[in-house]
């Protein structure tokens, strides 16, 4: 009896995690305010908060690998060097700084806008959490936009 | 006055017939750090600069130097 190997499916190498982070990242802020709205909709029903829980779960394990750059047990230690490499590193740490700088922002506008309208806690912890996020990921995916050409 | 760090990676690499994927595979490093690092985009750490001058058969110095940046 022979043993098979894993599917390449399940066996991601640095050039597919790579290209998934190219082209899956514009994703992620769309998730995160569409799970947002899910979450929080008044009328979610047991069933729809444990999906949304779910949802939030996933999103937020993929976001904190890209940033972290937390080990796949799956990739190569060549494979994961490339993937924490010092390009990696960099653009992860300027689209947290674009996170945080959002953070502060929103926070500010809204003591602000509190003057005027009345600022439900719930919702302001959504708005400053997936402001950050979505700031973040946008610069991530501005930063590693488009895999260039050789010798471009 | 400010400095920037400018490079002849590209130049050697050529020499060497190397593309810069294989360059980035002898450093283990993604293409695009390579990319990025030849087009003055990002700026090597020191670990990096010594890998890259051991792959190119050359030294640091002859790789990477400053220019006055006006």
């Amino acid at each position: 009896m022979s043993y098979s190997g894993r599917s390449k499916l399940f066996q991601p190498d640095a050039e597919s995690i790579q290209r998934s982070r190219r082209t899956m990242m514009w994703f992620i802020p769309i998730i995160i305010v569409q799970q947002g709205v899910f979450i929080f909709r008044s009328d979610a029903d047991a069933f729809a908060q444990l999906f949304g829980t779910l949802a939030w779960g996933s999103v937020s394990i993929v976001l904190v690998w890209l940033l972290l750059g937390l080990p796949l047990r799956w990739v190569s230690e060549e494979d994961q060097a490339i993937l924490n490499d010092e390009w990696n590193r960099s653009i992860s740490g300027e689209a947290a700084r674009w996170g945080i700088a959002a953070l502060v922002v929103l926070g500010c506008g809204m003591m602000v806008a509190r003057i005027w309208y009345p600022l439900n806690a719930g919702l302001a912890v959504y708005g400053l959490v997936n402001g950050a996020l979505v700031v973040a990921s946008c610069r991530y995916a501005w930063l590693n936009r488009g895999e260039p050409d050789e010798d471009e | 006055m400010n400095e920037r760090l400018v490079n002849r990676l590209k130049e050697r690499r050529t020499e060497l017939g190397m593309t810069q994927a294989q360059l980035a595979d002898l450093c283990l490093v993604s293409r695009k750090t390579i990319n990025t690092v030849e087009n003055c985009v990002f700026i090597p750490s020191t670990l990096l600069a010594l890998k890259l001058a051991r792959a190119l058969e050359a030294t640091v110095e002859e790789l990477f130097w400053t220019e006055a940046d006006w």
